[in-house]
């Protein structure tokens, strides 16, 4: 037997669910613009039926969950490339700052190589010039500061890059502890039965950022999950994070330690595996290649010069301060050693007229001195490392754009809010609620007939 | 099928594409290059840095060929003068060879090759900016000094060391004849000859042998002379080569890392246009929804 009541019961479950869903329409609509929001949708469900004799009754409608739409595979498909373009990120621009050392300016290494042995043709032609002879040590002393600046340029550029390897771990700590915590409100909420929507999308916006700075596995468990570095290191787990920490090593450089673990070698992704890439590798590198060049050319002038005779037609000197043993740090320190003009041996026998020895120290431009190249050509092939390996990181940093663009298209085409259909879901829902609300006032009509029915008397 | 309803985020990374790609060109119409940094043509760059180097080298064989040039010339118009004055000396040897004179005239003439020598002593002792150019390789003092215990009168303390010089790729050039091998070399020294000369007028006898001695050192010098004139004659054509492969190495670097600037303003003006449109969609992506039609 139906009854008056149990229709007004299932009206208001109609009012109530429609309500309900009108509640979720409206957040998508206010969080449109929200970053890494997704977009919820109400479940609505049947109630379970009565059966009153040979007769089965419904019960109305339940407002079951509001559901947020995403996709966890795309997610992670995301965080792997936001990783990658975060280390892509950093190298480039890291990379871009280092060559403008080597632009073909007119201080730069290539130049001062050209002029020095310039003025060494020039001291050929005219060996006993004093003025010329100056003009060599002149050169030797642009020689000497081109490769000094270039050097310091690196050694700077090498602990501004520290810098940022401390600050990025910095972040990092910051970013695992607001997941932990948020950890701890999505637990509660899902051990309570509720959604916990939001805050997930929350956490999944933070572990973005995070992938972003460096290379973080998710490893999703029942309620929860821990984030690691891709060697193993624990940054959260559950609701607990676990800091990283910054050392200076005996290098000078700042180490990372995960639990007391030096994890600095293991870390490739990300913007912190960008820094340590071009801080570790790139920049000492090439601080390698200009010391190579310096001391290599340092050694064979003066070993030309010992070979020779000077104005006075003693056996010539040092012209510039020998470079360390090992080569490590040539360029940095690299300075002439002579300040009297008549001290570069330009003479192959001794007599101030002889250019034989200057002719010795010409032919060392066109010699294979530097590691089976002449100097010019072991500079050409520097320029050539370092425009490379630019080039190359640019375009896989505009490859790995293109792809997180179209990730993210995807992300949105899933997860966006689309005005459009908020604008639909809403009349769809005010009018069922308004169908329910007209229910509810035929049925107070009908227990009004009822109550104000009378008996004829 | 849901499609992206958030288009925003992708036009606005295609209005910083293009935006970049202006920046990109005008940067190359404002330098002229292509190669502004390594990363644009990282082989181009490392051949520019060949290039300069190379360019820089032959324009310093230049100015070396500008200097040396200027002492060979100097030193051949010199060695004119000597032949000039042996000319001289021979004509006045003949002259006092003749039995017509006595010995006062023959005094007289004597005196005048003494100026001769005198002459010949200076122009042997020739000195450019700085340096003494018939004295070998030791050019910081003059070669010939006057030493009356020496037969001939004089002394040479040069030496005989010669000098090259690179002046291109794989090109080297002598640049000096020591006097030694020039001006005193045995069997037609120009002094000995002259001194033999002057001491037969002041004796009478062996007159004729003297100028024979000097025809002897005049013939020798005239050829070996030809040392200098061929130099200079190399010293030009080397130059001539070298102003040739300064333009080559031009056209080379340009064609390395200069800009097409055609090509370079054609492709600015797309970009432009692409960011005009870009803007312009943006600008009608502010658009109306369902909701708007709501009432």
């Amino acid at each position: 037997m139906s009854s008056l009541n149990a229709s007004l019961v299932i009206a208001l479950s109609g009012l109530s669910a429609e309500q309900g869903a009108l509640e979720a329409t409206t957040n998508n609509v206010a969080n449109v613009n929200t970053p890494g929001y997704t977009r919820e949708v109400p479940v609505l469900a049947t109630n379970d039926p009565v059966v009153v004799g040979a007769l089965t009754f419904g019960t109305g409608v339940d407002l079951q969950s509001i559901e947020s739409i995403r996709d966890p595979i795309l997610e992670s498909r995301i965080q792997q490339e936001t990783q990658i373009q975060g280390q892509l990120n950093a190298l480039v621009s890291a990379l871009q700052q280092t060559q403008v050392n080597f632009t073909g300016n007119s201080g730069d290494i290539g130049t001062a190589i050209s002029n020095f042995f310039n003025s060494v043709n020039q001291l050929s032609a005219d060996p006993a010039n004093l003025s010329v002879r100056q003009g060599v040590l002149t050169a030797a002393d642009n020689l000497a500061t081109a490769f000094n600046v270039t050097a310091n340029n690196l050694t700077a550029q090498r602990g501004s890059l520290d810098q940022s390897v401390a600050q990025t771990v910095g972040q990092v700590n910051q970013l695992s502890q607001q997941i932990a915590q948020l950890n701890t409100q999505i637990a509660d909420l899902q051990n309570a039965g509720e959604s916990a929507g939001t805050f997930l999308d929350q956490r999944t916006h933070l572990i973005d950022q995070l992938s972003g700075l460096v290379d973080v596995s998710v490893i999703p468990s029942d309620n929860t999950l821990t984030l690691t570095t891709a060697n193993g290191s624990v940054l959260v787990a559950g609701q607990q994070s676990f800091q990283l920490q910054t050392q200076t090593s005996a290098s000078g450089v700042q180490h990372i330690y995960a639990q007391n673990v030096d994890i600095t070698g293991s870390i490739t992704s990300g913007q912190l595996g960008g820094l340590l890439q071009a801080r570790d590798q790139q920049i000492p590198g090439l601080e390698t290649q200009l010391d190579t060049l310096a001391s290599g050319l340092a050694n064979a002038v003066n070993g030309v010069q010992a070979a020779g005779f000077d104005l006075n037609g003693k056996a010539g000197t040092n012209l510039f301060n020998p470079p360390p043993a090992g080569g490590t740090g040539a360029a940095a320190s690299l300075s002439v050693a002579i300040t009297d003009p008549s001290l570069i041996a330009a003479s192959s026998d001794g007599t101030p007229g002889s250019n034989g020895n200057a002719e010795a120290l010409y032919a060392l431009s066109n010699q294979t001195i530097i590691s089976g190249q002449t100097p010019t050509g072991y500079y050409s092939g520097v320029v050539f490392d370092v425009g490379n390996s630019t080039a190359n990181a640019s375009a896989e940093q505009s490859a790995s754009d293109q792809i997180l663009q179209q990730l993210n298209d995807q992300r949105s085409s899933i997860s966006g809010v689309s005005l459009d259909q908020e604008a639909a879901n809403m009349v769809q829902y005010q009018q069922a609620y308004a169908a329910s609300a007209q229910v509810i006032t035929t049925i107070n009509t009908m227990m009004l007939d009822i109550i104000n029915m009378k008996v004829s008397p | 099928m849901r499609v992206n309803p958030n288009t925003l985020p992708d036009l606005l990374a295609a209005l910083q594409q293009s935006q970049q790609q202006i920046n990109t060109d005008l940067a190359e119409i404002a330098s002229g290059k292509s190669v502004n940094v390594p990363s644009d043509s990282p082989a181009a760059a490392a051949g520019l840095v060949q290039n300069a180097s190379d360019t820089s080298a032959a324009d310093q064989f230049l100015r070396s060929i500008g200097s040396i040039q200027g002492e060979v010339q100097n030193a051949d118009s010199t060695l004119n003068s000597v032949i000039t004055a042996l000319q001289r000396a021979i004509s006045l040897g003949v002259e006092g060879a003749s039995s017509t004179l006595n010995p006062a005239d023959r005094a007289a003439i004597a005196t005048e090759v003494q100026g001769i020598q005198s002459q010949l002593l200076s122009l042997a002792n020739l000195s450019y900016q700085g340096s003494y150019v018939f004295a070998g390789t030791a050019t910081q003092t003059p070669p010939y000094v006057l030493d009356p215990t020496s037969p001939s009168g004089v002394t040479y303390v040069g030496n005989s060391g010669v000098n090259s010089v690179t002046l291109g790729n794989h090109f080297t050039m002598q640049t000096n004849l020591p006097g030694s091998q020039l001006l005193s070399a045995s069997g037609s020294d120009m002094f000995q000859a002259v001194q033999d000369l002057i001491t037969g007028l002041q004796s009478g006898t062996g007159i004729a042998a003297a100028v024979g001695e000097i025809s002897t050192a005049y013939n020798y010098i005239d050829t070996q002379r030809v040392f200098y004139g061929n130099a200079d004659n190399q010293l030009s054509s080397q130059q001539t080569y070298l102003n040739s492969e300064t333009t080559q190495l031009a056209q080379q670097q340009n064609s390395l890392g200069g800009a097409d600037l055609a090509a370079v303003i054609s492709n600015l003006v797309n970009a432009q246009t692409s960011r005009q449109a870009t803007l312009q969609a943006i600008g009608g992506t502010i658009r109306t929804d369902l909701f708007d039609f709501i009432k």
